[in-house]
């Protein structure tokens, strides 16, 4: 690690001035990413501006049509939490598979979807889910948000505050983890969001993507039987050293049905 | 737990410590004054070093001393030799063994070889002074795979050694081979990988050393396995100074599983930067480091054929097996692809003849050493495969074939084809006793049930033979002491396996002494004048029959006091359950009054030495033990997916006597556990061009997790107790992982039947698997 400065602002505003008077700031939310490359050497900031004692970033309230969690809220927390598990049953299904309990009580949603892995499970929920990223300074459709390999709509100094989900029907999750970091390999959300079918893929492109056509045809009838003969092309999928391009291809397809199935009631996923 | 016995399951005694996070481990202890190495690792798996510049390094606040390979050379230190016992090709000619620097000099042979070395006054000024070296390379072709290695016209990692073969072996009978083949009936061939995994022990490797300038001598704190062989390495053969001037121990390891065996480059490279600075250096490898810089495993590309006739009834194997060594021979090198995968060919059943070859060749990766089997896994592997594949093939029911074909009792003891000697056992036994644990009867229930949820289940029984090894002594020293304590110091070492239970279990029982008694030592040069310390299953076989060949001592010498006491010869005196008496008689002591009055010199005669009853013993070993087994798995594969679950797993082990059997299910289910990460999971993979590690972290190397586990049921076949050594043991430390891999890639077979998939090799990963299923319409 390479020396830096630590700075533990107590509010949004001391946190955002902090940023900017510094040379190469960070800001720190979990650090289950940051820690690690900065721990390796790959990321020398000047300052790291920790967001652990800004208490408008944390908790979640859940009103009559929406789900509002904020951005330092723990993958622990949105798993466990009895509320969301009634109100999304999808979303706090895929928090709970992501890494292990300790990435699980350190790990946010806030710093997950700010860093956009391409294997990071949240994308998809927020995609498939129709959520809005409200940051320090506006409101961002998830659909605009996730731009591209560890890209977002943010601007550098622009922080998540919170992310509303609208409450789906029917949501589920299936993930298919990398046998070694268990990000996943492929991941599959599925919701009925205002009555309409939405599918999000993760870990399959560079960036999270919607599986429109598969859409289409649950539009009509949202069961898994509607996407028999539905197959995804494997161009432009990601091929790494434990999946290829086909195998993800063909993946996706097993988790949308299997991700529907559970949408629906039948099987784990949510 | 006052009063144990040989055969109970006595609780660790150590996992207080280790649980509550007070076990000592290498980076826990800091010496006053201390200063911290780290090394820089070569980039490139084959390059020229035309210079290495350490001035910027040399200047950074904090450093304290920089080193090169060619400073390393011009100190004239010696390179770090293997200790193979396989030391000759089949023609009679030398193996080659290449020098082996503990730094690369004018080339880096492989990713992470060491260029150079930095000691700072902080591990963090260390770091930052490794990126101010600056290395020139000329970076050449490198080669990975050793089967392209041995082609005419390969890339040549030595200059002086041809077609980079190291060792060209073989055992059997040719000849009488060649023959059974000639006129076998059936004749199957099977091509195989064993793939190549690393041990990747939760504590990395590290050390300590220190220089005291008073008596020129030096202490070494290493988390090693070999603390007295390792000792001589680096003391003899390396810095050239007498073993008695390298005080080398252990504390606390976490893990080795054989990585931790052979005498790495590091530690000497701190010993002499110690000497130096004038302070204690101390060097922790991290987990990147570890990847690319402890030996690996396995790493076999083998032919293997199998001769039977018409009735199944086999006549003769012939395996012909590639390892790749990595570029430089380890510490015992050469011996795993040679006597290490030889000895067990063939597993426990009757063969008219065997031939096994082994070549060992250099490559540009990193290098190959002992990993818990180490050959023993291989030769199962190649055996139950070929076995298994000829059933297939053949049209033979696969567990009738091995039925038909295990060896009876009647025929121990033998000598094998490969000439291992086997005293006893009950082959047919254990099978059916494994057999009869996994519900056979309700077996095509649970095939309906997997396939009306997509899923394919297959089932497979895979019998072992194994042998055990590693250095064949073993020293124990007792120390009764007036305050009531027992000093107990062993040269066998524990890495987590629970000796510091078992050898004072077995002094307990003996002596009927209080365990809490005992003070355990060991890994320390200082406390025994020689040790064997871990690997090959040693454990109890050599440190346990110490233990025991000691506990034997002390009576004898305790008869001798307490003959006195009573005013009686010592021959009228006996001993048991603690207590010296002489029957018929009021003569009755208990053994602590005994030694009480043996370490009480004055009232002592002086034809009783009051040292008399503190004894040590060395236990040399004659024939090595053969411990034997049967594993069966039944797994399901998902068909869509292709990912397999292990749904059923049953062992039986013939261990001989029992003497713990909580920590002998510890050692059967940690070593299923790493074979179903050989098996499922686990690749070192190598870029095949740039000899770049791609599997360098564990976002890529996929380690077996608890869910992968499945519940186990562990039997235990004692009717054998082995007559090789006294207590009857044979060694169980590596069994698991001999049986594991094959009964989990056959059962995967298995279930993929009908999708005639022949042969995958591991890891059965769920792609490997899916694209055998989707390449193989079902019949």
């Amino acid at each position: 690690m390479y020396p830096f400065l630590y700075q533990r602002p107590t509010s949004l505003d001391d946190a955002l001035k902090s940023f900017r008077s510094a040379d190469d700031a960070c800001y720190l939310a979990g650090g289950q990413t940051l820690l690690p490359v900065m721990k390796q050497r790959l990321a020398m900031p000047s300052d790291v501006i920790d967001l652990a004692s800004i208490g408008e970033l944390r908790g979640f309230t859940v009103a009559q049509d929406r789900l509002s969690i904020g951005a330092m809220t723990s993958h622990a927390v949105v798993a466990q939490a009895a509320e969301i598990k009634s109100c999304i049953p999808g979303l706090s299904h895929l928090a709970g598979t992501i890494g292990d309990p300790h990435v699980r009580n350190r790990g946010t949603l806030g710093g997950s979807i700010a860093n956009n892995d391409p294997a990071a499970d949240y994308p998809a929920a927020l995609v498939a889910l129709d959520a809005v990223i409200h940051t320090d300074r506006r409101e961002i459709a998830a659909a605009d948000f996730f731009k591209e390999l560890f890209e977002t709509a943010l601007e550098g100094d622009e922080l998540v505050v919170r992310v509303e989900f609208p409450l789906p029907q029917k949501s589920a999750y299936i993930k298919f983890p990398n046998p070694a970091s268990r990000y996943a390999m492929v991941g599959v959300f599925a919701a009925v969001v205002s009555g309409a079918a939405r599918l999000a893929a993760t870990g399959a492109r560079s960036c999270v993507f919607r599986l429109h056509q598969m859409e289409q045809a649950l539009d009509k009838n949202f069961d898994a039987a509607a996407l028999a003969g539905h197959s995804l092309s494997a161009e432009g999928l990601t091929v790494d050293m434990h999946a290829s391009a086909e195998y993800r291809a063909h993946l996706i397809g097993v988790l949308a049905r299997r991700a529907v199935d559970a949408a629906n009631g039948r099987g784990s996923g949510s | 737990m006052n009063r144990v016995k040989i055969g109970q399951s006595v609780p660790r005694v150590e996992d207080q410590r280790f649980v509550t996070g007070r076990g000592r481990y290498i980076d826990d202890i800091d010496f006053p004054d201390q200063a911290h190495g780290m090394a820089l690792r070569s980039p490139h798996a084959h390059a020229r070093i035309l210079s290495v510049d350490l001035s910027e390094a040399q200047n950074l606040s904090g450093v304290l001393f920089c080193f090169s390979g060619q400073d390393w050379a011009d100190e004239g230190f010696g390179p770090l030799p293997t200790k193979s016992a396989v030391r000759t090709n089949s023609d009679g000619t030398d193996f080659k063994e290449p020098p082996r620097s503990c730094m690369a000099v004018d080339r880096a042979r492989h990713v992470g070889e060491i260029v150079a070395f930095v000691v700072a006054e902080t591990r963090a000024t260390a770091i930052a002074a490794l990126e101010l070296i600056v290395v020139d390379y000329d970076p050449l072709d490198a080669i990975t795979d050793p089967v392209a290695a041995l082609q005419p016209g390969a890339v040549q990692i030595w200059d002086d050694i041809p077609n980079n073969l190291c060792i060209d072996w073989d055992l059997g009978d040719k000849t009488a081979t060649d023959d059974a083949f000639a006129r076998a009936d059936h004749v199957v061939c099977l091509d195989l990988i064993n793939n190549r995994v690393t041990a990747a022990p939760i504590e990395p490797r590290g050390a300590i050393a220190q220089y005291h300038t008073d008596s020129d001598t030096y202490t070494l704190h290493n988390a090693t396995q070999n603390i007295h062989a390792n000792r001589d390495i680096f003391a003899t053969n390396v810095l050239h100074i007498a073993n008695e001037n390298l005080h080398h121990l252990a504390p606390d390891v976490g893990g080795g599983f054989g990585a931790k065996n052979g005498a790495y480059p590091e530690p000497a490279l701190v010993l002499y930067a110690a000497r130096k600075v004038g302070r204690p250096v101390k060097w922790i490898n991290d987990r990147s480091e570890s990847f690319l810089s402890d030996t690996h495993g396995r790493d076999q590309v083998s032919r293997v054929e199998l001769a039977l006739k018409g009735d199944g009834t086999f006549l003769a194997l012939r395996t012909d097996s590639i390892g790749n060594l990595g570029s430089h021979c380890a510490t015992v090198g050469p011996f795993t692809i040679s006597g290490g995968s030889a000895r067990t060919q063939g597993g426990p059943y009757g063969f008219e003849a065997m031939h096994y070859r082994g070549r060992g060749v250099f490559t540009n990766v990193a290098l190959i050493d002992p990993y818990r089997g180490a050959g023993r896994p291989e030769a199962s592997y190649q055996t139950e495969r070929i076995i298994e594949y000829a059933a297939r093939k053949l049209g033979f029911d696969p567990v009738e074939l091995r039925r038909k074909n295990l060896i009876p009792p009647e025929r121990l003891p033998l000598k094998t084809a490969m000439g291992l000697d086997v005293d006893c056992g009950n082959f047919p036994h254990v099978f059916e006793q494994t057999l009869a644990m996994t519900n056979r009867r309700s077996y095509g229930d649970r095939v309906t049930k997997s396939a009306a949820s997509g899923n394919a289940r297959g089932f497979a029984i895979s019998p072992y033979l194994e042998c055990t090894g590693g250095s064949p002594k073993e020293f124990v020293k007792i120390d009764f002491r007036a305050d009531g304590q027992v000093d107990m110091s062993v040269g066998s070492q524990s890495t987590g396996m629970g000796h510091e239970t078992a050898l004072p279990q077995i002094l307990a029982s003996q002596l009927g002494l209080p365990l809490s008694d005992i003070t355990f030592t060991q890994a320390d040069t200082n406390a025994t004048p020689l040790g064997g310390g871990h690997g090959g299953s040693r454990g109890l076989e050599l440190g346990g029959n110490a233990v025991f060949q000691v506990a034997n001592a002390i009576v004898v010498a305790g008869k001798s006091v307490a003959g006195h006491i009573f005013d009686l010869p010592a021959d009228q005196v006996e001993f048991a359950d603690g207590r010296f008496f002489v029957p018929d008689s009021n003569h009755n002591l208990s053994i602590r009054e005994v030694i009480d009055a043996s370490l009480d010199a004055d009232h002592l005669p002086d034809t009783i030495d009051p040292q008399c009853m503190n004894r040590n013993s060395t236990f040399e070993r004659g024939i090595i033990s053969i411990p034997n087994g049967c594993h069966a798995a039944e797994v399901e594969v998902d068909l869509e997916t292709g990912r397999v679950t292990i749904d059923g797993y049953w062992v039986v082990d013939d261990f001989g006597t029992i003497i713990n059997p909580m920590l002998a299910d510890g050692q059967v289910m940690g070593g299923i556990a790493q074979g179903i990460g050989q098996a499922l999971l686990e690749d070192i993979k190598y870029d095949p061009q740039s000899g770049q590690l791609l599997s360098g972290s564990f976002l890529d190397y996929a380690m077996p997790r608890a869910d992968h586990i499945p519940t186990m049921e562990i039997g235990y076949y004692e009717g054998a107790p082995t007559k090789k050594n006294p207590l009857g043991v044979k060694g169980a430390g590596e069994a698991g992982c001999v049986g594991a891999p094959p009964a989990i890639v056959n059962a995967v077979l298995d279930a993929l039947q009908e999708f005639a998939v022949d042969h995958l090799d591991m890891p059965l990963t769920s792609e490997k698997v899916w694209q055998a299923v989707k390449g193989n319409v079902a019949k």
